[in-house]
């Protein structure tokens, strides 16, 4: 039967506490929503894996700390993502301002490759609307980034931002997989080619890709 | 010369070779070795042979490589994952390293053991033996001339049968396949269970997203006793009204030469193919998607156009089973392939003759199954063998006689037409009912006379001397699931050979999928493998994800314990891990123990301290840092869990500066902490002549131990110096509590501390230089700051002071100038021997001056 064309993509999802990066994953591996708010203190991350253009794309994504004080230490964790999520909160006028730094810190921690996707998140939450859906429009299109209103909710785009963010990445980094499909002997992949450049120097075990 | 190197080897192999295998070398292409175990007066080496295919006799061999079992060899076992899986070995000699699979079974198993039996036991060897071997020995490991030599010999030697039949199948497009092909390139090999898992998945569902389609498949055999093609094979290959899907045509004696048999060439494979071509049904257009061939055994696989693109998985093999059980004047071909989702293999075989063999038969049916091996796509599976597959199509010339009927009465039932009595006589009848072979094969009923032997040109039975009793030797079975057969015949009007050919059209239920259940059935796969995949990363819950350390102080051990306990499925290692830019996992006043681990299924406590040191206190009491860090606690291959530690810590004259505590009328702790950090920095001119706090010291000592024995020799006692750090640093009590030692070696503490040592590091070299000049020493301390200076003065003092009572505290200026000199006079960085004299030099001329 069709062996698996197998394609290791980090994503990394980022935003203020409490806009809820927890609950989007957990919508989009589990498709789970739990309504309590369980601050995430540390990095967590879980497997996907999607189809795109019959390719076989895993994705791993990862969930970080958005409260302030742990802001030092996730940027560590910029550098190996191949695509970004920007989340705010639609209810929260500060966690779409915020975005602006969250957005600058990306240029300075993350790859220049690295492929980003605006979420306005808790679009279920209408009548507490702070960020109209035009600003959030502007604001992409001024990175030249995609925009979703989603919810973790309702499941309203989870998918389908996804979906973009790892069709963006798979884009953008076309160029090297057609590299690696025609040299036989270079077992690579982008996963690989990543694994090279450490976050953390001596600690070679930080986040290995391998899912065996 | 080159022979009696052969021979040599061959008689060395047998003699001293203790275990051999068959791997696969896993290079860049996947090739088969023997691998041998060879001793030699108790001294072991591995001899790697290429092989030829069918290769078992030494000439068949050629020596690749000689890899001595030496210190610098060594082999891993790779650990394997799947029970009945193969072993992996990776061997390492010098710098060469080669990965090899072992077959799974007790064979792998006992030669490995063997391998680390000889590797336990080996000795600083000497490898002479192994010189004959190789010639220009560049190094053990290297390739040894007389291999190629031996190729050269071996090429040329005997014509074995080797396999033709390439680049025939250009018609094959296979369908997904083709993205396997690639996929496999790109594929990361950690990622290789996880394609076996949905592989075998895919497998357990296949009739989720299967049905069932009927093709029909025309089987032939023919033994053509070397003749040329002289008729049409129409009659044979089109009997039917309707085209069949797929052609399966097997001959025998293609080529009875020499010529065929020695080098396996000859003009007959076309001529015959021709004929074939020719002869098949004119209402359809045909691909032929194989042709292989072993000397006069060949196979011709057909299909009908249409079905061309669900063909994939190609692959051809023969097996000879002939003189010395290896040659190909009999044994047997076949194609494998995958059409749609059912696999299936077709088998041509040629099986020993004569009517008394067939015990030699059933054998060759065995070798055949056990040696014939497919290679597959995926690199990393073993080699399939024919009754790995679902639907196996078995014809050919299986010499099985009618025995125990003398000629005349065979020849009478076949006159009467009673094939079925006829059929009992039938050793192949007669083994299969035993299961002896063909176990599990089915043949369908036989209504047509023996097919063997005529008079060439003729239907008439042998006439010559041997008068052979007539027999079907030629004969078409089937192996397998929803296989229904249309017909089974011969064919009498075609008169080239002495055997008359057969054919059977079978009607076969082939898996085909439905796409859009097969796309639903593998993304319901892919998400339940996701879903343990998320399930199996380690995670463990902790206890608490901040700790804070209330009042702190210097010198103080605190600890809090952070409870980790696994609540995930898998048994998992921790670390702390260090953060971007920074040098450690964590702030030198923290510590974590254990900072990494195992944690299996339970529980385990770690202690997370915190103690402030004269390193560190200085820029806590000046308030440049905080007692504030976050540690990154990792889990391999998991998450990272961030634990956040503050504290505050109590400022203390400890690890503060001379400066700082002489511009402080009041204890250290009654001032606010603004204040403290203002005075850090201020140039306000000093409020005391030296800091309260060495005079508090250094007068209780003047005034109660001058006489003290061993003083500044013994130590004093922790709690004792609490009580006296906390007395210095809140002024709570007006002389100083506990013995006279405690309070010394207070004094040495606080010495140690100063963040710059009374002698400032900024004389310190200069101090060096002039270590012997008197003058030049005291010109040093007359210009230092007046605060450091009035400080060094006043502890010379006391120090002379006690010096005139050494016949009590027995003291002297050696001791004193040596443990002082390493507080009052040292440098920021490590310190040599040499210095340290010099600095003992320099603070001697303080406390003998006056003494004289
Ligand atoms: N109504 C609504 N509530 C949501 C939605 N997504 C998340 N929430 C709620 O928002 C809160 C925070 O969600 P989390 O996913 O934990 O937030 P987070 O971004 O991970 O926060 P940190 O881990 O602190 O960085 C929770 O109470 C969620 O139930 C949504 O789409 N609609
Ligand atoms: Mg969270």
């Amino acid at each position: 039967m069709a062996k698996q064309y197998d394609v290791l993509f980090r994503l990394l999802l980022l935003g203020d506490s409490g806009v809820g990066k927890t609950c989007l994953l957990c919508r989009f591996t589990d498709n789970e929503f739990h309504p309590s708010h369980i601050s995430t203190i540390g990095v967590d991350f879980k497997m996907k894996t999607l189809e795109i253009d019959g390719i076989k794309v895993r994705t791993q994504i990862w969930d970080t700390a958005g409260q302030e004080r742990y802001q030092t230490i996730t940027k560590q964790y910029y550098r190996r993502a191949q695509g970004i999520f920007l989340v705010y909160d639609i209810t929260s006028e500060r966690s779409f301002q915020h975005i602006m730094k969250w957005a600058s810190d990306i240029d300075e921690y993350a790859p220049d490759r690295v492929q980003k996707v605006l979420v306005g998140n808790k679009s279920d939450e209408q009548e507490k609307r702070q960020v109209a859906t035009e600003q959030g429009n502007k604001l992409a299109k001024a990175y030249g980034m995609d925009f979703f209103e989603t919810s973790a909710c309702t499941n309203h785009n989870i998918t389908e931002s996804f979906t973009r963010l790892a069709e963006l990445v798979l884009q953008a980094n076309k160029k090297d997989l057609e590299a690696l499909r025609v040299s036989i002997n270079d077992k690579l992949s982008l996963a690989d080619l990543e694994e090279e450049e450490r976050v953390c120097g001596s600690h070679d075990d930080v986040q290995k890709a391998c899912w065996c | 010369c080159q022979c009696h190197r052969i021979i040599n080897i061959n008689i060395f192999l047998t003699k001293y070779c203790k275990h051999a295998v068959q791997c696969l070398l896993l290079d860049n292409v996947m090739e088969s070795r023997l691998l041998g175990l060879v001793e030699h007066i108790k001294e072991h080496a591995l001899f790697l042979f290429t092989h030829r295919r069918m290769a078992i006799t030494g000439n068949d061999v050629t020596l690749q490589e000689i890899i001595p079992i030496s210190y610098d060899f060594s082999s891993f076992v790779c650990p394997c994952t799947i029970l009945g899986a193969d072993t992996r070995v990776r061997l390492t000699f010098f710098n060469e390293k080669m990965e090899c699979k072992l077959p799974f079974g007790s064979q792998t198993r006992l030669f490995l053991s063997e391998v680390n039996r000889a590797w336990c036991g080996k000795k600083a060897p000497k490898f002479d033996w192994l010189t004959k071997y190789q010639k220009n020995s560049k190094g053990l490991g290297s390739v040894p001339p007389i291999a190629t030599s031996v190729g050269k010999i071996t090429k040329t030697g005997n014509g074995q049968g080797t396999v033709k039949g390439e680049g025939r199948n250009e018609l094959v497009r296979s369908s997904r396949h083709t993205v396997s092909n690639k996929a496999q390139m790109l594929t990361m090999p950690q990622f290789g269970l996880r394609d076996n898992l949905i592989k075998c998945e895919l497998l357990k569902n296949e009739e989720a997203y299967t049905y069932i389609q009927n093709f029909n498949f025309f089987l032939g055999t023919y033994n053509v006793n070397g003749q040329t093609p002289r008729e049409s094979l129409r009659p044979w290959l089109s009997a039917t009204p309707q085209p069949p899907d797929f052609y399966c045509v097997g001959f025998q004696e293609l080529d009875l030469s020499k010529e065929a048999f020695f080098f396996n060439d000859t003009p007959k494979e076309q001529e015959w193919m021709k004929a074939v071509s020719e002869g098949l049904h004119p209402d359809a257009k045909y691909a032929l998607v194989k042709l292989v061939r072993l000397v006069g055994i060949m196979l011709l696989f057909y299909v009908k156009k249409e079905h061309a693109k669900h063909i994939s998985e190609v692959e051809a093999e023969a097996v000879g089973t002939g003189i010395m059980g290896r040659m190909g004047n009999k044994g047997a071909v076949a194609v494998r392939f995958q059409f749609h989702n059912s696999d299936l293999c077709v088998v041509n075989s040629h099986l020993a003759a004569h009517i008394e063999e067939y015990e030699r038969r059933n054998q060759d049916y065995k070798d055949i199954c056990s040696r014939m091996l497919f290679r597959q796509q995926d690199p990393t599976l073993p080699p399939l063998t024919i009754l790995k597959h679902s639907i196996v199509l078995w014809l050919g010339d299986l010499n099985y006689r009618i025995s125990e009927l003398d000629v005349d009465y065979v020849k009478d039932l076949i006159l009467k037409k009673d094939f079925e009595t006829l059929h009992n006589y039938d050793q192949l009848k007669r083994q299969m009912d035993e299961e002896t072979v063909f176990v599990g094969f089915m043949e369908g009923e036989i209504d047509f006379q023996p097919t063997y032997k005529y008079d060439t040109g003729s239907d008439y039975w042998d006439t010559s001397e041997k008068c052979r009793v007539p027999a079907w030797c030629d004969r078409i079975l089937w192996r397998g699931k929803n296989i229904v057969q249309q017909y089974y015949q011969s064919h009498m009007t075609l008169r080239t050979s002495d055997h008359k050919p057969v054919s059977s059209l079978l009607e076969i239920g082939i898996k085909v999928v439905n796409e859009e259940a097969y796309k639903k059935t593998f993304e319901d796969i892919v998400r339940s493998l996701d879903k343990l995949e998320n399930e199996c990363i380690p995670s463990v819950s902790v206890s608490q994800s901040e700790f804070h350390f209330k009042d702190v102080k210097f010198m103080q051990h605190r600890s809090e314990t952070l409870k980790l306990h696994n609540d995930g499925q898998v048994p998992c290692q921790f670390e702390f891990i260090q953060k971007l830019d920074e040098p450690a996992y964590c702030k030198p006043w923290l510590t974590a123990n254990p900072a990494k681990g195992f944690l299996a299924q339970a529980s385990i406590d770690i202690d997370l301290e915190v103690f402030v040191n004269r390193s560190t206190a200085p820029e806590l009491n000046s308030g440049q840092q905080q007692l504030e860090d976050i540690l990154v606690l990792h889990l391999e291959r998991g998450k990272d869990y961030f634990i956040s530690i503050t504290g505050s810590y109590l400022p203390s004259c400890f690890g503060s500066s001379i400066h700082t505590l002489c511009q402080m009328r009041e204890p250290i702790q009654e001032m606010p902490l603004e204040m403290i950090h203002r005075l850090v920095t201020s140039k306000r001119s000093q409020a005391l002549d030296i800091p309260k706090e060495i005079w508090m010291m250094v007068d209780h000592l003047y005034r109660n131990a001058s006489k003290q024995e061993d003083l500044f020799q013994q130590p004093g006692l922790r709690s004792e110096f609490e009580v006296i750090r906390d007395c210095l640093d809140t002024g709570t009590l007006d002389s100083l509590p506990g013995s006279n030692h405690s309070v010394a070696e207070s004094l040495l503490l606080f010495l140690d501390a100063l963040p710059d040592p009374v002698v400032p590091f900024s004389v310190y070299q200069e101090c060096l230089d002039c270590s012997s000049n008197i003058g030049q020493c005291k010109k040093i301390i007359s210009l230092l700051p007046q605060c450091h200076k009035n400080v060094f003065n006043y502890l010379t003092a006391f120090l002379r002071e006690l010096l005139k009572n050494s016949a009590y505290n027995r003291l002297d200026v050696n001791i004193l100038a040596t443990i002082f000199s390493a507080l009052l006079v040292r440098p920021s960085t490590k310190q040599d021997q040499m210095e340290k004299r010099k600095t003992r030099e320099f603070f001697q001329h303080f406390l003998i001056q006056d003494s004289h």
